[in-house]
This record gives C-alpha cells, structure tokens and sequence, in this order.
C-alpha cells in the first residue's frame, strides 16, 4: 500500500471556540467552589449538603492508576469548575431568546435546534460548557408525563425523584472521578418516563466544552418508570485546544419491571493534533441497574474522539429476566488512547447480557478492551455472549483484551470470543478493483466490521457514526 | 493478620558468606510485600495471603532432606528417572540412554540471583531455594524413553514450606519428555514453591508433563519460565488434579522465528480444590507460533481459574495464537473464573481467544440415559470426552495411554 495516493489527514472538525462571555467560578477545587456552584444554581440545603459530602470523601480516594492510558498529572487547582455563557444565567423560555451565537454553534455543530425540532422531532437538550441551554419539545412530553429537563432544574421542580435516584447507581464515593463528578458537576439532563408511558421521540443532548482550562462535570440520570420505554441519545464535542481538558461525567440509568432503556453515544471530543498535543481526557462512569423483571438496558457508543477515553458503561442485572447490552466502536488514530469496555453484572434469576465490541487502532494509537462478566450464584440460568474484535492499521499501534470473566454457578453459560487482525489484503485488492480508491476502501471494510454495532444506533445517528468513522481514519492507511 | 514466619536462611547449609548475604536481600524484599493477596493483579482470582492465612499457623522453611529413600517407580511404562525427595536428588537412572550425552547434578545453588520484585514468590524462592536439579541434554541427542522425576515428600512437612529451583537446559536439535510427579499423600498442610527455568536452543523439542498422582494437602506454587530459541518446540501437559492448591505460572519467550509452544491443561477439580493456571506467552520474534487450551471440570466446591496473556511485540509480524479454556460446572458452589488477555503491538497477526463456562449438556446426559446408562455414568462419560479432548494431540502411542490412565484416575477422584 502508498501512501501518495490518499488525503492527507482531515483535520477535526468542530475545532472552533465561540466567542461569547460566560460567567466562572473562581479557579480551583475547594469548598467554596462547591458552594459558588450550588449557590448560582440556587440548589436546596440537602443538594449542596450531597456535594460537600462527596468533597470530603475526595480527599480520600486516590486517582485509578490500574488502566492502560497514563496520563500526567492533573493539577485539579488549576480548573475553573463552573463556566456559563452570560447570557444564559437568565433562562431563555424559548429558543428565540437564546443567544444567536450559541444557536449559531449548535448549527456548526450540525444540530440546528429550530430545524431539528421541527424536522426531526428529536427532543434536544444542549449542555453548553457547563449549563444547559435550551431544552426543545417540552411541551409535547409534558403532555404525556414526561419529565425531560436539566439537572439543576429538576433538582428544584422535582427533589423527590432526584433525592431518591441520584447516586443510586453510582453511588457518592465510588471511584475518584465519580466522586469529583458528585461534588461538583454543573449540569446534565434529568429524563423520568412515567409508567407504561413509551416515549415518542428520541431525547437527545448535546455537550459541548467551549471555554478554556474548563472541566466538564455532567451528571444524567434517567429512570424509566415500570413498562416504559425511552431512546436516549448523547453527542459531544469541544474546540481545538493544545491544552488537555478533563471530562469527567456519571451517567445514571435506572430501569423499573418491564421498562426498556436505549443508551446511544457519539463521542467525538477534540482528540489532539497529530502529534497527540492537547484533546480532552474522556473519564466518564455510566452505569445503569435494571432493578425491575423484564427489564432493559441497552447502551451503544461510538468513540472516535478524545485524547483518552476512559470509560465503562455497565449493566447491573438486578431483576430476573432483565437484559444488558453494549455495543461499542472504538476508533483511536495518531496518540489516541482509549481503554473502554463494559461490566455486566448478574444477579438476578435468568438474566441475559451481550457484549459487541469492536476496536480499531491506527498510527501509534493504543486500544483496549477492559470488560467483567461476573454471573453471581444466585443468578441461575443466566447467560452472557462476549465478541470483541481489533483491527490494527500499521505497525506502531497496539490493540489489547483484558477481560474478566467469572461463573459461580452451574446452570449459566458464559461465551466469550475475541480476535485481533489487520485489514484483509484480499478484500482491500477486491474493492480497488472495482475502482474504489485505497481510502474509499478502507471506509467500506472497517464499516462493515463495525455493522453489527451501527445497526443498533438510531437512523439519524447511524448516518453521522458512519462518517464519523471514516473520517478517523482518513490518512491512517499506508 | 500475617501469619508467624519462621524463615532463616541459616537453616540451609553450605552457604557461603557471599551468598547469604544476596539471599537476605531476597528475603527482606520478600518481607516488604509478604505473600501477594487479591489486591495484586496476578493473584487477583487467588488469595494466597488469605489462604495460608486459613491453613496454616506459622511457616517454617527448616526441612529434613534425608528422610525417605525408597519410592514405587511406574510399572508398565519404560522411562529413566531422578527421584527427588523435598525437591532434593536421591538418584537417578538413565539405563535407556546414552549417559555421556546427559548431564545431571543438583541444582548450583551459587546460580541463585535476585529476581525482580514484581514476583514476590520467586524472591521467597531466591531467598531459602535448596536442592533441585540441573539437567543439560547434548547437542542432537533425542531421549529414547521419557524422563519421569519422581516428586516425593518426608511425612514431617506439616507447616513447612519447600523451595526449589530446577533447570533444564537442551541443546541444539536435542529433544526430551520430562513428567514431572507428583506423589504424595500426606494430610499435613505444606507449601511447594518451585521455580523451573528452561532453555531450549535451536530445533530442540521439549514436551512437559505435569501430573499429581493422589489426592494431597499440598500448597503448591510453580513459575516456569522458558526462552526459546530458532525452530524449538515446547508443549506442556498439565494434569495436576489432587491438590487443595495449586497455581502454575507459565512465562515463555519466543525469542527466535519459528519457535512455538502449546500449553494444554485438563483438570478435574473436587471437594474445595482450587487452582489456577497462568500463562503468558511473549511472542518476541516473528513467524511463532503459540496455542493454549485449557479445560476444566468443576465439583463440589472447587475453584478454577484461568489467566493467559498472549503478549506480541512490535516485530513480532506473522505471529499465529491462540487461547482456548472451557469449564464445565457441575456444582453450585464451584466457581470458574478467567482473565484471557491480548497484549498486541504488531499488525500482520493472527490472534484470538475464546472462553467459555457452562454447564453439562443435559440433552447429551438425556441421550445418554434413554440408552441405559445410569446419570451418574453419563455425566462421567461426558467429563471423559471433555477433557480426553486435549491429549488428542500427543502423536507417542505409549505417553498417549499412560497420560489417559493418569486422567482416568483424577476424573475418578483418586
């Protein structure tokens, strides 16, 4: 294969800052930050008492040092935990009042809210660095009894609900970052499906970090009530920075008897230039606990951006007969790092979990798949199907499996497969021969070896994750 | 709660000045970390401080070396053999051989060096390792019988703990079949710590069968460690079924292209017998070739457990691995856990892995019964086949059946 023939490597896309004021909280991590946070928020007495709480255990904790990624230190002083676009400490009612320069990223972006809502009937909350800016469709939801609004607004409109999931799944102190995310995190979406409700669009946020040596800290928190159902869609970017920038979010799912959650993810933070200067550090913990029978959850992501991503989005099995899923691309080029995979835990009575991932590595980009299948005793007759497959473009690129795997009882049956290949000369002379060039070629094949996980995203999704894929890859083939 | 170490490297004897002194620094390095619990990744499925911390209430390494000479050597089945007692040589016969071309002596303990603190055991080994052997094998010279080393141990073991090194070396073209029994049926708690080091150069072949011959409340801990050179072959059988604990810890290089190694393992594991296989294979070359397949039957309340790596560096292009372990769990309170990992920095490879844990077929037990045969048997003939399936492989017509009379043996429990 030569290298002449291609494109040189497409540059990110969404690299581009906004230029508008936004309100901070003073730099550093302390109390006092904590408490400029709940304050501005107007939070109640027990939110920011949960924060503090969660604070206090920080000091305790030690960062994770066991995955694969090393990173250098992160001087968590040095941060600005809050940042707001000004003209949004007054919440716009409608979208006419948002400011027309964030209206405009969101158009950059290639999610214009106006059009969206109108088009594709796509409920969006947009989470500007740290605040939400513009919930659309709340009118038809409200009708049906669905709650779809930030987290800050559901913490003051619906603190019963909020009081009793948050920190259900993940709770307070559970690892640092989920810790740091439970002292200081700034916005995100709250969603609640009541029951036997089926929720008729897709919901859908869009986080984006726009201002400098800023932390994303969001927390999302969706329950879906007994017998509902509800399609979640979650899409990130950030501007091009030469400075590493940390993104630490929870994600919460909680699914009641017979409820069915669909968990989908594009992420494509800033990942660095090419020679792995800057991007975002993705440290995010979701988790979802099918606590009802019959329940659901399904998560997909497609990890294309990033610096390192860091990230294990994990079903606990709870109910009998409940199902886990996670599909997972993740596509990592030039000095991309990522370490991602899921836990599915079982411990209900005949519950059944899936794993699909597919990894591919390019340049001198590292890959790993880190999952735990961990079937208890009770959990009898469970069963659990594990695919994890690599591809590796070039030969300074590593792709890895670390996975756990353990089986107490007698009656549950574990799978668990996985290969590492490269790109298939054969099929790669078969498409040139047909006249697609090498890069074109490329796209096809590694599209394919990803079908089985973009089948799961929804339409609109699935048309940007395919482009989204080849466009990591562009100039990684030689 | 640590348990009451009773370890002194006065107790063995001829040493020297020098060599107390790097043993020592073994030693209180072993002291910094004590034996590894499940916070140490290797040992993550294997709680080896909680265990001894169960069974024993202190450890001595002050072992009597001359206690049994006799043993019950195989009958039926020609081979050479050295009998060790606690590890140590009592005698040797090579009466199927050529002598001159086998080189056989104790272990050179002046050849004991510091290791690398990130196994703690290994340090311990350096620390208080007495007698084992050296066996080197001339250049060309193919064994005509397999090499049997009968392990033997004194029936005053309790609390105790062994610590060997043993190293075999063949020489370019050579090739050997060294079974390492086990014998012993001792009800005392005691530790085995062994550390084999094998070396393999050009176009030499080397099979490895581990085998335990009776049930036994050993605590056993083995680290091999292999470097392979240019078109060499190792294949190692495991059929250690009997002990309470037993962990094999399996490390080799390919160093040199068209090496390989193969690693099978069948255990049938009863009562709260736990053991664990680890491997990881450092594929350092191009064009090697490495294949695992572990299988393992679960009982009672037994563990087992499975952590392989394959580990290819950059310029280790056209590598061929593969990692298969199965279990089947027959009991509730059996357990089977595995860690099968891919560590891979070259592209043009050929890597996989699969895994998998379940129950016995019940249609295949349905099947067996409506043709007359008891559950019990069925379930016995289904094992059989499970784990028979990894000596399909051995092409030696007479290590065939004896391998498959030893499996019968541990699948009926001793």
């Amino acid at each position: 294969m030569k290298n002449q023939d291609l494109n040189i490597n497409k540059e990110y896309e969404y690299g581009f800052t906004t230029d508008i004021e936004s309100i901070r909280a003073p730099k550093g991590l302390n109390e006092d930050t904590i408490k400029f946070i709940s304050n501005i928020k107007k939070e109640p007495k027990w939110m920011l008492d949960w924060r503090l709480k969660a604070f206090n255990r920080l000091s305790s904790l030690k960062e994770p040092n066991w995955q694969k990624p090393k990173y250098p230190k992160i001087n968590y002083q040095n941060l600005y935990y809050y940042s707001a676009p000004k003209s949004s400490s007054e919440k716009p009612k409608s979208l006419d009042e948002i400011d027309p320069k964030i209206l405009e990223t969101y158009k950059k972006l290639g999610i214009p809210l106006v059009e969206q809502q109108r088009l594709n009937g796509i409920a969006v909350d947009a989470v500007f660095d740290s605040v939400s800016v513009a919930t659309t469709f709340k009118d038809e939801l409200t009708k049906k009894g669905i709650i779809f609004c930030s987290i800050s607004e559901a913490i003051q409109e619906h603190p019963d609900l909020v009081k009793k999931y948050l920190g259900s799944v993940i709770p307070l102190s559970d690892h640092y970052f989920a810790t740091l995310n439970s002292a200081v995190f700034t916005d995100g979406s709250f969603v609640y499906i009541p029951p036997n409700t089926r929720c008729p669009m897709e919901l859908s946020t869009y986080f984006r970090i726009n201002a400098s040596e800023t932390g994303q800290f969001e927390r999302t928190l969706i329950i879906a009530d007994k017998g509902s159902y509800v399609s979640y869609l979650e899409g990130c970017t950030a501007p091009m920075r030469d400075e590493n920038q940390l993104h630490a979010a929870n994600v919460e799912l909680i699914a009641l008897d017979d409820a069915e959650i669909k968990y989908s993810t594009v992420q494509n933070w800033y990942p660095g230039d090419k020679n792995g200067v800057g991007g975002i550090y993705n440290f995010v913990t979701k988790r979802g606990a099918c606590r009802g029978k019959n329940s659901k959850i399904s998560w997909t992501q497609v990890e294309t951006g990033s610096a390192i991503t860091w990230k294990y989005p994990s079903c606990i099995l709870q109910g009998d007969n409940s199902v886990g899923e996670f599909y997972s691309i993740a596509i990592t080029n030039n000095y991309q790092k990522a370490d991602t995979g899921t836990k599915m835990i079982h411990l209900g009575k005949n519950t059944k979990s899936k794993i699909i991932s597919k990894g591919i590595s390019a340049g001198n980009a590292d890959n790993t798949y880190r999952g735990l299948v961990d079937i208890n005793k009770k959990a009898t007759n469970s069963r659990n199907y594990t695919q994890c497959d690599s591809l590796l473009m070039g030969n300074k690129c590593g792709a890895h499996t670390v996975p756990y795997i353990k089986n107490k009882n007698s009656t549950s049956t574990i799978e668990h497969e996985a290969t590492t290949t490269k790109i298939n000369e054969e099929q790669l002379y078969y498409c040139n021969q047909r006249g697609l060039d090498q890069e074109e070629a490329v796209s096809l094949i590694v599209n394919g070896f990803c079908k089985e996980v973009l089948q799961q995203l929804p339409m609109e999704f699935a048309v940007e994750a395919q482009k989204l894929v080849a466009i990591s890859l562009e100039g990684s083939v030689g | 709660m640590k348990q009451n170490y009773d370890f002194d490297i006065g107790k063995i004897k001829n040493l020297s000045q020098e060599e107390k002194v790097s043993r020592q620094k073994n030693l209180d390095l072993f002291y910094e970390y004590g034996f590894p619990s499940k916070q140490v990744e290797d040992w993550k499925f294997t709680d080896l401080n909680l265990i001894l911390n169960k069974n024993f209430d202190n450890i001595s390494n002050e072992v009597n070396f001359e206690s049994s000479k006799e043993f019950k050597a195989i009958e039926n089945f020609e081979h050479n053999f050295i009998f060790l007692t606690n590890g140590k040589i009592i005698s040797t016969n090579f009466g199927h051989e050529e002598k001159s071309k086998i080189l056989i002596e104790d272990y050179n303990q002046e050849e004991v060096k510091n290791i690398d603190p990130s196994n703690t055991l290994a340090l311990l080994n350096s620390a208080l390792s007495f007698g084992g052997f050296s066996l080197e094998i001339a250049k060309g010279y193919k064994f005509k019988k397999p090499l049997i080393v009968y392990n033997c141990f004194s029936q005053d073991l309790k609390n105790k703990i062994l610590n060997n090194k043993n190293s075999i070396k063949l020489n370019e073209g050579s090739e050997l079949t060294l079974i390492d029994y086990s014998d012993n049926n001792t009800q005392n708690n005691f530790i085995k710590n062994t550390v084999d080091t094998i070396f393999l150069n050009k176009n030499a072949v080397l099979k490895n069968v581990l085998i335990q011959n009776s049930k036994s409340n050993g605590h056993f801990y083995k680290y091999i460690k292999g470097s392979l050179e240019g078109d060499s072959n190792y294949e190692n059988y495991i059929l250690s079924s009997g002990l309470k604990l037993n962990k094999i810890e399996i490390e080799i290089n390919l160093n040199k292209d068209n090496s390989s190694c193969s690693i099978y393992s069948a255990l049938n594991l009863l009562e709260d017998q736990h053991q664990e296989i680890k491997t990881r294979i450092n594929h350092n070359s191009p064009n090697c070739k490495s294949y695992q397949k572990i299988k393992n039957v679960l009982n009672d309340k037994s563990k087992g457990i499975y952590q392989g790596k394959i580990f290819v560096e950059k310029i280790a292009q056209k590598t061929d691995a593969y990692q298969l372990s199965k279990a089947l769990i027959v009991s509730d309170n059996a357990e089977f856990d595995a860690k099968p990992e891919l560590e891979i920095y070259a592209d043009d490879v050929r890597c996989s892995h699969g895994s998998t844990s379940g129950s016995i077929d019940s249609d295949a037990v349905h099947y067996l019964m409506t043709r007359g045969i008891s559950k019990k048997e069925s379930v016995k003939l289904l094992i059989n086949g499970f784990l028979n399936e990894v000596l399909e492989k051995i092409t030696h017509n007479e290590l065939k059946i004896f391998l498959e009379k030893i499996l019968e043996k541990q699948i009926n429990g001793h």
